[in-house]
């Protein structure tokens, strides 16, 4: 028959059709004016990968550097991107937290420390300086992520510094307590050709997460001073790079999520006669300024993630007698529980100031700039639709943040590794492609 | 106190039928020809086509066809280097007809049962818009009994009353990891129903042009209860809770057609046709889910399609009496407006040309063979509800084939 014939040369074509894909021509790679051959990461914690809480292998593998490598290694002709991991036995590095369930009656997060596989060694006492704790040394001599968790600016020049960090310490050869390589050399040993620089947060951050009590704000000039050092330095041999900004410490859910109002309905609930919750607040908006006095909280004045909400009622003892905690001018809140609204606009006003010198000193150098700044307040204003996911700066369904409520989840990191990237491609007609953000978890739920 | 907000996590499942769904798979031999038929009276085909033209059929007949649909759509997102492609899997749009009328009636009757909006999309779970689609299985079923009279030699009218049978099922991931680092999953199943209509007039005009014209009414098709089933880490369980249903409606749209037959020696038949698709009913796509929770609420995303419109173009060159050869080709506006392109559907213009053969295996049976070629032209995109941004590129195969028995 024939049509038998036919028959068979149609089940032919019909098989043949498995292979015929539409093909889209995607564009030729260029790096524009830019090297990548040895890209190195010059940063703190955001840098390194510091994720829940603490600096750990699954972090490191997902830190914005590694991707921005990954990416760029996508244009050929770029050396292998070497991270400073902790080893697979100790892969929970420093421990982190673990979201373990949900209050049953008010859904707040628990979380738990995870305390085995880490790669802490010991504890040294610096005299002068107090407690380090020391990790496993990283075994490799190549490094391009150069992020530090916890340093700032102002230690990039500070000789001793790798005493006083345990993350610097385990990067550098030598024992603790004799360490004298100042972070700028160590970083600056090695020639490179490429370099992301996002020094600067802990400047501000410090002072604002611990409620403004527990470190103090650089100084302005100093920081100035610093940071064209530090660029100077990187640029020395005509290197290009890119910088960020910082972001504003209010844009984070460290300070966003446990509010005021929310403690103050709470209370009411128990107790309706409780008019105002009171805060141990700055009188005045100076650096230099030492006043503190009890107030009525307000909206303006920001409570840490971590403040232990059990405290407020709680009988506490005062010149007054036993009052309740929190709820009289005699039993405030405690200074390292709040970045009031003092210290607010105080820090606001320094990390104006840092973005100001980073932004200028980048310029001067032709450098590409990533705002973070902005991009975060954004995120904060409006949300953030990535490939269908709703991003935003809230805590744990956000999906940005991570469950310390500063630092990132790899897909915040890799949102920040396609900002770097479009910051790079838009000053140095490059074309690094995009990473995949959906590809990158947010925070884990039990 | 440290309440946390899932109230974010949005779940659109972004189900839309477009023209990428509108197989017009209505018979092989019309198929063959462009997918015209309108202004034809060739076979049962005539139900979907032309009820109108169903009672100038010669004789009564008995048909049923086949057309395996292989959707390949490839997608570049912007800035990358990466490119991402449908899975192999296959639709099976089909039809049947039966005709059937005493002969020296004026009037036949008629049953048809046709597919014509489909579709089955698979991108997988790794790629980059999973949040946005995995897969999507999608088929209408229309039953069409029918009704034609001839009131004269030169016209004839006819209509039918359909009855459509939808089943969907939709899978997306959910940005929600476990423990080991594993999306959640959404999936929504189900099937509902709807009603309409189609009705058509043909004429005969003495310079031996056929004419024909048609209207199929708009299907609302209500999917009321079906099942929307969430895999998600334990912890967030009670914010999706299971079992829970889903109610949706979605309009099939109406289709206005003209089309025109020519035979310009008795070997040759010619045939235009132009369809009108009111696809502008298609506002909105809503979810009501029977429970809310929420992080689960029932969502609402606009859609906005705009009408579309064919143009068709075919040709049937019988050399010998047994045999019969068809090409044809046309062109497909998209319904889609910019901004609302998505991947279940990556709708684009699009042009197509077919092919198809009939062979008469013996008196009373013919076997048809039909293939399409499908381009939909590239369309780069960001959706302005997912913000998924990139360049999607498909292509349509579809052979097909039929057996016709006629007395």
């Amino acid at each position: 028959m024939n049509s038998y014939k036919y028959i068979c040369i149609l089940a032919a074509g019909v098989l043949s059709l498995s292979a015929c894909k539409p093909s889209i021509e995607t564009p030729v790679p260029t790096r524009g004016s830019a090297d990548f051959t040895r890209y190195i990461a010059v940063g703190n914690s955001l840098t390194a990968g510091y994720a829940d809480g603490g600096l750990y292998l699954e972090g490191q593998q997902n830190s914005y550097p590694s991707i921005i490598a990954q990416q760029m290694k996508q244009l050929g002709g770029t050396g292998n991107f070497i991270q400073p991991l902790f080893s697979q036995d100790q892969a929970n590095g420093s421990g982190y937290l673990q979201l373990t369930g949900f209050d049953k009656t008010t859904g707040a997060p628990i979380t738990a420390p995870v305390t085995t596989n880490l790669a802490v060694t010991g504890q040294v006492t610096i005299p002068g300086y107090g407690a380090v704790t020391t990790y496993a040394k990283y075994a490799g001599t190549d490094i391009n992520n150069y992020g530090v968790p916890g340093i700032k600016l102002a230690h990039i020049t500070y000789a001793p510094y790798g005493n006083l960090n345990g993350f610097y310490e385990r990067l550098l050869p030598g024992a603790e307590g004799t360490h004298t390589t100042t972070y700028l050399d160590f970083i600056t040993a090695k020639p490179f050709t490429f370099f992301t620089n996002w020094l600067g947060n802990n400047d501000a951050l410090g002072y604002a997460t611990s409620g403004g009590a527990g470190d103090v704000l650089t100084d302005k000039a100093t920081f100035n001073a610093l940071y064209s050092a530090l660029m100077a330095k990187l640029t020395a041999s005509g290197q290009k790079g890119a910088v960020a900004t910082i972001p504003d410490v209010t844009a984070i859910p460290y300070f966003n999520t446990v509010t005021v109002a929310a403690i103050l309905a709470s209370v009411q609930k128990a107790n309706p006669a409780v008019q105002a919750l009171f805060v141990n607040a700055k009188s005045d908006a100076t650096a230099a300024g030492t006043t503190y006095a009890a107030r009525p909280a307000t909206a303006n004045d920001l409570i840490v993630l971590t403040f232990p909400t059990s405290k407020i009622g709680t009988l506490v003892s005062t010149p007054a007698g036993m009052l309740p905690y929190g709820l009289t001018p005699y039993s405030p809140i405690e200074n390292q529980y709040v970045l009031d609204a003092n210290e607010v606009t105080l820090t606001k006003d320094y990390v104006t100031s840092y973005n100001n010198t980073i932004k200028s000193v980048a310029a001067s150098k032709g450098i590409a700039v990533n705002d973070m700044y902005t991009f975060l307040n954004n995120v904060k204003a409006h949300g953030l639709v990535v490939d269908g996911v709703n991003l935003n700066a809230g805590y744990i369904s956000g999906g940005i943040f991570s469950l310390d409520g500063v630092h990132l989840t790899p897909r915040g990191y890799a949102i920040v590794a396609n900002e770097f990237i479009k910051a790079i491609n838009a000053q140095y007609g490059s074309n690094i492609p995009l990473a995949d953000a959906a590809s990158y978890r947010s925070v884990k739920f039990p | 106190m440290r309440k946390i907000l899932l109230f974010a996590l949005a779940l659109l499942p972004a189900l839309s039928f477009a023209q990428g769904f509108q197989v017009n798979l209505g018979g092989q031999k019309q198929i063959g020809m462009g997918h015209t038929g309108t202004g034809l009276a060739q076979d049962g085909a005539s139900i979907y086509f032309n009820p109108g033209a169903v009672a100038m059929l010669p004789e009564n007949s008995v048909q049923a066809g086949i057309s395996p649909l292989f959707f390949k759509s490839s997608f570049n997102p912007a800035g990358t280097n990466d490119v991402y492609h449908t899975a192999n899997k296959v639709a099976t749009p089909f039809s049947g007809y039966a005709v059937w009328g005493p002969k020296s009636a004026p009037w036949k009757i008629g049953l048809g049962v046709y597919t014509p909006f489909g579709g089955l999309t698979d991108w997988g779970r790794q790629w980059q818009g999973k949040y946005t689609i995995e897969s999507l299985d999608l088929k209408a079923i229309y039953f069409q009994p029918t009704l034609s009279i001839k009131l004269a030699d030169f016209v004839s009218i006819g209509g039918g009353f359909v009855y459509d049978i939808g089943t969907v099922d939709l899978q997306r991931a959910l940005p929600l990891s476990d423990a080991s680092g594993n999306d959640g999953q959404a999936q929504l199943k189900g099937h509902g129903h709807g009603f309409g209509w189609n009705a058509g007039v043909f004429f005969k005009t003495e310079s031996h042009i056929t004419i024909g014209i048609d209207y199929r009414s708009k299907a609302n098709t209500t999917i009321s209860s079906g099942d929307a089933i969430f895999k998600v880490p334990a912890s967030l369980a009670t914010s999706f809770p299971q079992p829970n249903t889903f109610y949706a409606s979605i309009p099939l749209p109406a289709t206005t057609s003209i089309g025109f037959g020519f035979y310009p020696t008795k070997q040759w038949t010619l045939a235009l046709d132009a369809n009108w698709v009111g696809w502008h009913s298609y506002k909105v796509l809503a979810f009501d889910y029977a429970q809310n929770t929420p992080t689960l609420q029932d969502t609402y995303s606009p859609r906005n399609y705009r009408d579309g419109y064919s143009l068709r173009a075919g040709a049937q060159f019988k050399p010998v009496d047994r045999w019969a050869i068809r090409a044809g080709g046309g062109y497909a506006s998209t319904a889609v407006r910019d901004g609302y392109v998505t991947p279940e559907v990556p709708d684009a213009n699009r042009y197509y040309f077919t092919g198809g053969l009939g062979y008469s295996i013996a008196r009373k049976l013919d076997v048809d063979l039909s293939f399409e070629y499908e381009h939909l032209l590239s369309r780069t995109q960001t959706n302005i509800e997912t913000q998924l941004s990139g360049t999607f590129r498909s292509n349509v195969y579809i052979p097909g084939v039929s057996l016709t028995y006629h007395w």
